[in-house]
C-alpha cells in the first residue's frame, strides 16, 4: 500500500488538480498550471477557499486545468480585472489566482489591469506572456519584443509593453517576472504571492509553441533560457515551516517577510537587487531590454499599501455572508427618512 | 379681472450656473408647503455655467404635472434667450423681468413687472449678487401669487439647511423683492396660489434618490459607478445616505462603493459580486448601456444576478445628455449579442422608485440574471410628491442559493445548469462554500457548467434560458389599470408618462372619447397587459420615443389576431411630454384608423 503525501491541512495533490488541458502539446501556460498546483498543495491553501478568474484567450482557459475543487470564472476578454473586483467586495475571505495572457492583459484589458493595480485589489495577477493571440492563430500581441519574430512572419517594429515597468510605475505591492521553464524561480514567486496582501503581478514568459517557438522569437524556449538574467535566487519558506530550521545560504542573501508570516528568501546572485527600491527594478528591466534579455525574480516589492477592502472600510463578516437583519435597515429607519423629508 | 388659481404655469429663463436652480426650488416648495398641487421640471444644459436653462413650475389643482402647453407668468433673467423668450409668449402673459439686464420689453401685449434685480442684490452682498439677484424674482412671484411668508420662509429653510448666513442673506433679498413689487407694480395678475389642506405626510424627492434609498434597502452589497448625466445622482444619493443607514457590528462597510473606470469594469463588478453571492448594483445612462452590452449578454447566458438602473437620457450617441427620453427600452429588452431577454422594470412614480430599488435585487437573484431598473431624467432629476416611502412588505428573496452540504444533498440531481424544478431556474452554490464547484463561463456549457459545443447541449441551454424569463412575466410587477365601463380605447404607456397621462385622458375625454389606461410595469410584460389589449377595440401605445419601442416588442410577442388593434404614438424631442401633444398626437392617430 502505497502512502499518499499530504500536505500541511492532510489534502493530496490531487485535490488541487483539475481538467485535461485541450492546449497545444508543449505548451508552456500547461507548466504554469502544474506549478498553480504545487504552489496551493504546497501552501496548504484549502481549494474551496480559492476563485480561479480569467479572461480570454489560451491562458484564460487554463482555469479549468487546475484547482478543481474550487470555483472560477472564465470572464470576457480583458475584463477579469474588475469581475474580480466584484467578487472581491462580495467575498473578501476568498484567495483570488487570476490568470490572463498577453493579449487579454496588454491589450483590451490594459485599462482594467491599471486601474486594478491602482485600487491594489488583494488578489494574484499571473500574465502568461508569450507575445502571440494564440487562439486567433499568431497574430502579435503588444508585448512582443522589437526586432522578435514569430515562426511565419515579419519581424514586429513596434515597441513592446512592458508590463511589470508599468505595474512599478502604478505603485504595484509585489511585481515579478519569471519564465514557464523556471519551476523553482515560479513555484517561489506563485508561492509568496499567494501569502501577500495586494497586487502581485506575476509576467511568466510562457513561449508558445505553435506560433512563437522558433530562435528569432524573444519569447521561445531557446532564447529564454540563454537570455535569462536571474536577479537572486529564490527560497519560499511557508509559515508553517520554522525558519530556524531552514538551512542557511552560504552567499548573502535578504527574507523579505509575507503577509501571511511567510518568507520569500532572496539570494544573492551577482548584483545585490533591493526589491523595495522602484527605481533600481525599472533600470534592471531598461538595461535588459536593451540587451535583449529578460531579468527576472522578485523585482519589486511594498507591503505598505492598503489594499481594496481596507481602503473602503469593509465590515469583517464577507458581504455575501451578511444576513438580512444586517443589510436591510429597521422600519424605524425608514420612519426617520420620511420624517426629515417633511422637516418634521 | 377674473381670478385664476391654483391653474398656471410659471417659466423662469436663466442662465446655467448663476444659483438659480436655488431660488425656483424656493418657489416650487413654498408653493408645496401651502398644499397647492404643483410640479417643477428643470430644462438645463449640458454645461457648468452660461448657457440657458428654464425651470417650468406647474400648479394644478387638477394635479396635472406635464409641463404646461404654455407660460402664464415668464421670469426673465437671461439676456441670451430674453428675445426669443418674450417672442414665444401669447398675449396676456405675465412679464417680470431683471431690469439691470438692460434689454426692452417689446411686448405691449403682455403686463409687464420689471425690477432692478442685480443692482439691489448688489446692495446687499457685491460679490454675491450675481446669485442672490434671483431672490428677487422670488418675492416678486410671492408678491404677486400670494404666496405665505411663513411658506418662503420654511421652503428656503429647507433649500440652505444649517446655513445661516445664506439663509440670512437671501431671506433678506427675497424681502426686499417683495417689498418694491408692493411699492412700485401697479394692478395685479389674474393668477394666484389658494391654500389647500396639504397631506401632512407629502413631501417633494426626485426618482434617483427614491431608487437610492430603496436599493439601500434592498441590502446592496456593492455599487460600481461611473459619472454619467443623468444617473450620477443615484449613485452620490447612495454614498451620502450609506453611513447613516448601513454599517456592520464592527463598524465597517457592509456596501462596497467603487467609482469605476469606465461603464465596463462598472458592469464587470457587478457580474463579480452578484457571482460571489453579494448584491451588486451600477446606475447609468444610454451610453453606458451601449458599453456594459458585452457583460450583459454574460450574466444572461452564465446567469449571474445584478442590478443595473438606466436613467434614460436622449441618444442616439451622445445625443441631448440633460433632456429626456424612453429611448433606451428596447436596447435593455435584448441587450448584448446573439438571442438575450432581460427583465426591466419601470417605475413610475417615486413611490415605485423606491419600492422597486429594493425589490428588483429580488428578482434578479430569484431569476439569477441582470435585471434592469429604467428611469428616466424627468422622473430621476426632477422633484415628485410622495406621501412617504413604504417599508419592505415581503422579506429579502436571495433565491436558489444551495449554501450547505444538507441543501445541496436535497436537490435530486444537481448541477449548476440543471432545470430540477422545471422553472428554468437552476440552483446555484457559491464560491468559497467548496459546495460543486464550478467554473463559470460564457462559453457554451452543458447542465453541470462543463464546456460544451453539442448542438443539442446548446438548443437546451438558450431554450431554457427562454423559459425562464418568459416565466417571470406574471411575477414582476403587474399594470396600472385604469378602466372605464366602455371598453373603447386603451392607452398603454410606461414610466415617467405617468406624470402626463392624466391630463392626456381628460383632454382625450372632453372630446368625446371612452379611455382606459394600462401602464406597463415591467418587461417581459405581465399577461394582464395582453388581456387590456383584448378588452379593448383599439389600443395607443403611448411613449416618448421616436419608434415605438414598446409597440415593437407587443408586435412581436403578442398573438397575431391582437395586432391590428395596436396603434403606436411616439414622439420625443426631449421635453418631457407635454399633454396637449400626446393628446393631439392621439386623436390623429384614431382618426387615420377609423
Amino acid at each position: 500500500m502505497s502512502v499518499m503525501k499530504l500536505n500541511v491541512i492532510d489534502l493530496e495533490k490531487s485535490e488541487y488538480t483539475g481538467g485535461k488541458s485541450s492546449l497545444c502539446p508543449g505548451c508552456g501556460h500547461d507548466q504554469i498550471s502544474n506549478v498553480i498546483i504545487q504552489a496551493a498543495w504546497e501552501n496548504g491553501i484549502p481549494p474551496e477557499g480559492i476563485a480561479k478568474m480569467s479572461g480570454i484567450g489560451c491562458s484564460s482557459k487554463t482555469p479549468a486545468y487546475f484547482l478543481g475543487k474550487s470555483h472560477g470564472f472564465n470572464t470576457v476578454h480583458g475584463r477579469m480585472p474588475s469581475v474580480t473586483t466584484g467578487a472581491s467586495m462580495a467575498n473578501k475571505s476568498l484567495s483570488f489566482i487570476a490568470v490572463s495572457g498577453d493579449g487579454d492583459t496588454a491589450s483590451i484589458g490594459i485599462g482594467q489591469f491599471v486601474h486594478a493595480i491602482r485600487r491594489n485589489l488583494d488578489m494574484v495577477y499571473i500574465i502568461e506572456n508569450n507575445g502571440v493571440y494564440g487562439l486567433t492563430k499568431g497574430q502579435y500581441s503588444a508585448t512582443v519584443e522589437k526586432g522578435s519574430r514569430k515562426k511565419k512572419g515579419t519581424m514586429n517594429e513596434q515597441p513592446p509593453i512592458d508590463l511589470c515597468a508599468m505595474a512599478i510605475n502604478l505603485g504595484c505591492s509585489f511585481v515579478a517576472r519569471s519564465f514557464s521553464g523556471s519551476k523553482k524561480q515560479l513555484t517561489a514567486l506563485i508561492r509568496a504571492a499567494m501569502g501577500h496582501r495586494g497586487m502581485a503581478v506575476i509576467d511568466v514568459i510562457s513561449p508558445c509553441v505553435t506560433f512563437a517557438n522558433n530562435d528569432e522569437s524573444y519569447k521561445s524556449y531557446n532564447y529564454v533560457k540563454e537570455n535569462d538574467e536571474v536577479l537572486h535566487m529564490l527560497d519560499y519558506i511557508p509559515h508553517f515551516t520554522p525558519l530556524e530550521e531552514v538551512d542557511i545560504p552560504e552567499g548573502e542573501y535578504d527574507d523579505i517577510q509575507m503577509f501571511d508570516g511567510s518568507t520569500l528568501r532572496l539570494e544573492t546572485v551577482g548584483d545585490d537587487h533591493d526589491p523595495s527600491d522602484a527605481v533600481s527594478a525599472l533600470s534592471a528591466i531598461h538595461r535588459a531590454e536593451k540587451e535583449g534579455k529578460h531579468v527576472t525574480g522578485l523585482l519589486y516589492y511594498d507591503d505598505s499599501m492598503q489594499t481594496a477592502d481596507e481602503e473602503i472600510g469593509l465590515t469583517e463578516t464577507p458581504l455575501s455572508a451578511l444576513s438580512e437583519a444586517e443589510l436591510r435597515p429597521s422600519e424605524a429607519d425608514l420612519a426617520g427618512i420620511n420624517a426629515a423629508f417633511r422637516g418634521d | 379681472m377674473e381670478r385664476i388659481c391654483n391653474d398656471f404655469t410659471i417659466n423662469i429663463a436663466t442662465a446655467n450656473g448663476t444659483g438659480s436652480q436655488s431660488a425656483n426650488l424656493i418657489v416650487l416648495n413654498s408653493m408645496f408647503q401651502m398644499g397647492v398641487p404643483v410640479s417643477g421640471k428643470n430644462l438645463f444644459p449640458s454645461n457648468i455655467s452660461g448657457l440657458p436653462t428654464w425651470f417650468i413650475i406647474r400648479a394644478s389643482d387638477r394635479g396635472y404635472q406635464a409641463p404646461g402647453d404654455k407660460a402664464h407668468i415668464q421670469v426673465l433673467m437671461n439676456k441670451d434667450t430674453w428675445q426669443k423668450d418674450l417672442d414665444s409668449l401669447e398675449p396676456g402673459t405675465v412679464v417680470i423681468y431683471n431690469e439691470d439686464v438692460k434689454l426692452p420689453v417689446d411686448r405691449d401685449d403682455c403686463p409687464s413687472f420689471g425690477m432692478p434685480m442685480t443692482k439691489m442684490a448688489r446692495g446687499i452682498n457685491p460679490k454675491l449678487a450675481r446669485l442672490m439677484c434671483n431672490m428677487y424674482y422670488v418675492g416678486a412671484l410671492a408678491h404677486l401669487l400670494g404666496i405665505d411668508d411663513a411658506a418662503v420662509s420654511d421652503a428656503l429653510g429647507r433649500q440652505f439647511k444649517g446655513k445661516e448666513k445664506a439663509i440670512e442673506l437671501n431671506t433678506r433679498a427675497i424681502g426686499e423683492g417683495r417689498a418694491y413689487a408692493e411699492e412700485n407694480w401697479e394692478g395685479g395678475i389674474p393668477y394666484c396660489v389658494e391654500a389647500r389642506d396639504k397631506d401632512p405626510d407629502a413631501f417633494l424627492v426626485e426618482g434617483n434618490e427614491a431608487v437610492a434609498l430603496g436599493s439601500i434597502f434592498g441590502g446592496v452589497n456593492m455599487l460600481s459607478w461611473y459619472p454619467i448625466t443623468p444617473s450620477s445622482s443615484l449613485a452620490e444619493s447612495i454614498i451620502e445616505w450609506l453611513p447613516k443607514l448601513r454599517e456592520g457590528d464592527d463598524g465597517g462597510a457592509t456596501c462596497a462603493v467603487i467609482q469605476a473606470e469606465d461603464e465596463l469594469a462598472a458592469a464587470g463588478m457587478v457580474i463579480g459580486a452578484g457571482w460571489a453571492g453579494g448584491r451588486g448594483m451600477t446606475c447609468t445612462s444610454g451610453p453606458g448601456i451601449s458599453l456594459m452590452s458585452e457583460f450583459i449578454g454574460l450574466a444572461y447566458f452564465a446567469e449571474v444576478p445584478g442590478v443595473i438602473w438606466d436613467i434614460n437620457r436622449v441618444g442616439p450617441s451622445t445625443g441631448l445628455p440633460t433632456r429626456t427620453q424612453q429611448g433606451d427600452l428596447s436596447m435593455l429588452y435584448e441587450a448584448s449579442h446573439g438571442d438575450t431577454q432581460h427583465i426591466v422594470i419601470i417605475p413610475g412614480t417615486v413611490d415605485e422608485c423606491f419600492e422597486y430599488g429594493w425589490r428588483i435585487f429580488d428578482y434578479a437573484e430569484r431569476f439569477q440574471t441582470l435585471v434592469f431598473g429604467f428611469s428616466d431624467l424627468d422622473l430621476g432629476m426632477n422633484n415628485w410628491s410622495t406621501a412617504g416611502f413604504q417599508y419592505p412588505d415581503s422579506p429579502m428573496d436571495r433565491g436558489k442559493v444551495l449554501r450547505t452540504q444538507d441543501e445541496l444533498d436535497a436537490v435530486a440531481d444537481y448541477g449548476r445548469y440543471r432545470d430540477v424544478d422545471g422553472d428554468g431556474i437552476p440552483y446555484r452554490t457559491l464560491p468559497g462554500s467548496g459546495l460543486d464547484p464550478v467554473l463559470y463561463r460564457g462559453t457554451g456549457h452543458d447542465e453541470d457548467g462543463v464546456y460544451s459545443e453539442d448542438p443539442d447541449v446548446y438548443y437546451a441551454t438558450v431554450s431554457r434560458l427562454r423559459r425562464k424569463i418568459d416565466g417571470a412575466r406574471d411575477l414582476l410587477p403587474a399594470p396600472v389599470i385604469r378602466e372605464e365601463e366602455e371598453q373603447q380605447i386603451g392607452v398603454i404607456y410606461y414610466g415617467s408618462m405617468e406624470n402626463s397621462i392624466t391630463e392626456i385622458d381628460d383632454m382625450l375625454e372632453s372630446t368625446g372619447l371612452s379611455v382606459s389606461t394600462c401602464r406597463v410595469r415591467a418587461l417581459p410584460y405581465h399577461s394582464e397587459v395582453e388581456r387590456f389589449i383584448e378588452r379593448h377595440d383599439k389600443v395607443i401605445v403611448l411613449e416618448i420615443n421616436r419608434d415605438g419601442q414598446l409597440y415593437g416588442i407587443l408586435r412581436k410577442e403578442l398573438p397575431v389576431e391582437l395586432l391590428p388593434r395596436l396603434h403606436s404614438v411616439a414622439y420625443t424631442d426631449g421635453i418631457p411630454p407635454r399633454a396637449r401633444v400626446y393628446a393631439d398626437k392621439i386623436l390623429e392617430t384614431l382618426e387615420v384608423t377609423v
